[in-house]
């Protein structure tokens, strides 16, 4: 067993069912960028009246969101390129209509952003999913373990949920 | 063509090395419709590997017997029957038959399906009837005997349904299966949400391509290898992939989820850009791996 076994993860932000998941199934956990496996989870923003939030909190929102894990995204897959190998991102989030108006923006983005992406990488090896869940527990650790390791190898662009409300 | 070789593919583990202990099933029945050959099989053989006592139904007791033989050589117990699973007292007799032989059903792949290339407006009734109410009314059919059985027991149990990638998009030239594949993923949504009650989880895989024997491009002549350049991921699916994904959401590693579709086709369905070849309606898209002449 050890679906990643091998693979150093890079995991940003905070989920400690995901961290223990990705160890459990092998993956050397790094703080940086050498890495064969991208994960970012991103905090759920407060849910706030929309028509309460000045411009600078809507950014903050959409910058953690989305802008920050574009350009993450965009550098691991420049630097998965230039090694000549494939990989795998994911990102985690909150469900799109669980939240403010903000985060439905920002996840709504992601998660076309992910279909995007997962196509545009695809000749390059490198896969491109996300779960936007609500659960912080083992399920989602292990559904997001699986995700990036070749077990999931013809999965790409999906963007899937883990319980009835996500 | 074929996928250049300077492109990168990612390529699943070999098939003896599923994704699971092989015990993980210990104990289990599952049924699978329509298991013995195909999708079902790749489906059935999964679950073998997780260690679970495989009951393989099908239309024609022969498929399903040689499916069940093939199962059967992993060292997993089995059960071969026929059944027509638009039929309810069928359907019943088939849950007591597998009992009988196996023990109590506590996984359930609805995998039963027909599919073939028509023009719309050459679907006869019949063709409409057997490629909708096998996938509707038999997962219907299928899932609520598994379900009320369970509940009657006081017993939990799950459920993983075979969609299709095309769900989301309508499939131009397959009017039947679009709508037969989309209604199976909406009731997994629905099924999920009455039954999480009851301890009895409900999960789809919307499957891209994953050429097998009896698949219609699957059997061509020239084999799969010119399909494999037009997927984003560069290769068709292999059957043994899906069979692990689709079971692997019935695995208490992924005991909180319930209600999910996931896509796994390689990125085919999000294929996409402004400009594209020539639109060809399906009428005079005739011949070809998928013409319906």
């Amino acid at each position: 067993m050890g679906w990643l076994a091998g693979k150093a993860a890079w995991l940003v932000g905070d989920s400690p069912a995901i961290a223990a998941a990705l160890a459990a199934q092998g993956a050397r956990l790094v703080d940086g960028e050498d890495c064969d496996v991208l994960v970012h989870v991103a905090a759920p923003p407060p849910m706030r009246p929309v028509h309460e939030l000045g411009h600078a909190e809507w950014r903050a929102v959409l910058d953690d969101g989305l802008d920050l894990r574009f350009r993450l995204a965009q550098q691991f897959a420049a630097r998965r390129q230039a090694m000549g190998k494939g990989g795998a991102v994911l990102f985690v989030g909150a469900p799109e209509q669980s939240l403010g108006s903000d985060h439905a923006a920002a996840a709504g983005a992601l998660g076309n952003l992910t279909k995007t992406l997962g196509v545009e990488w695809a000749r390059d090896g490198i896969r491109v999913n996300a779960v936007l869940t609500a659960e912080t527990g083992e399920t989602l650790g292990n559904l997001a373990a699986y995700l990036v390791s070749d077990y999931a190898a013809y999965v790409t662009g999906a963007v899937t949920g883990v319980g009835l409300d996500d | 063509m074929a996928t250049p070789l300077h492109h990168i593919v990612a390529t699943p583990p070999p098939f003896d090395a599923p994704p699971y202990p092989a015990d993980v099933f210990a104990g289990q029945t599952v049924l699978v419709t329509g298991g013995g050959s195909g999708m079902g099989l790749a489906m059935a053989t999964a679950f073998a590997q997780g260690g679970a006592q495989v009951a393989v139904m099908g239309r024609s007791l022969e498929r399903a017997q040689d499916g069940a033989a093939r199962i059967a050589a992993l060292g997993a117990r089995v059960h071969a029957l026929s059944c027509d699973v638009r039929q309810a007292d069928q359907v019943a007799a088939a849950f007591d038959a597998v009992e009988a032989a196996l023990g109590p059903v506590t996984l359930l792949a609805n995998n039963a399906g027909a599919n073939f290339p028509v023009l719309a407006q050459d679907i006869s009734v019949n063709a409409w009837n057997a490629v909708t109410r096998i996938a509707i009314d038999g997962t219907f059919l299928c899932s609520t005997e598994f379900a009320r059985r369970l509940i009657a027991r006081g017993q939990g149990g799950a459920i993983v349904n075979n969609s299709a990638q095309y769900i989301w998009t309508g499939f131009p030239g397959d009017a039947h299966s679009a709508a037969a594949k989309t209604a199976q993923a909406t009731m997994t949504r629905r099924m999920a949400r009455e039954w999480a009650p009851f301890g009895i989880r409900v999960n789809a895989i919307a499957a891209g391509f994953f050429p097998h024997e009896t698949s219609t491009a699957g059997g061509r002549e020239g084999g799969i290898e010119p399909l494999q350049a037009m997927i984003p991921a560069g290769r068709t699916g292999s059957t043994y992939e899906f069979g692990w994904l689709a079971a692997m959401t019935c695995t208490p590693l992924l005991a909180g989820l319930t209600g999910q579709v996931i896509v796994q086709d390689g990125g085919e369905s999000l294929r996409r850009s402004l400009m594209m070849p020539d639109f060809v309606p399906p009428r005079e898209r005739a011949e070809g791996p998928w013409g319906w002449r």
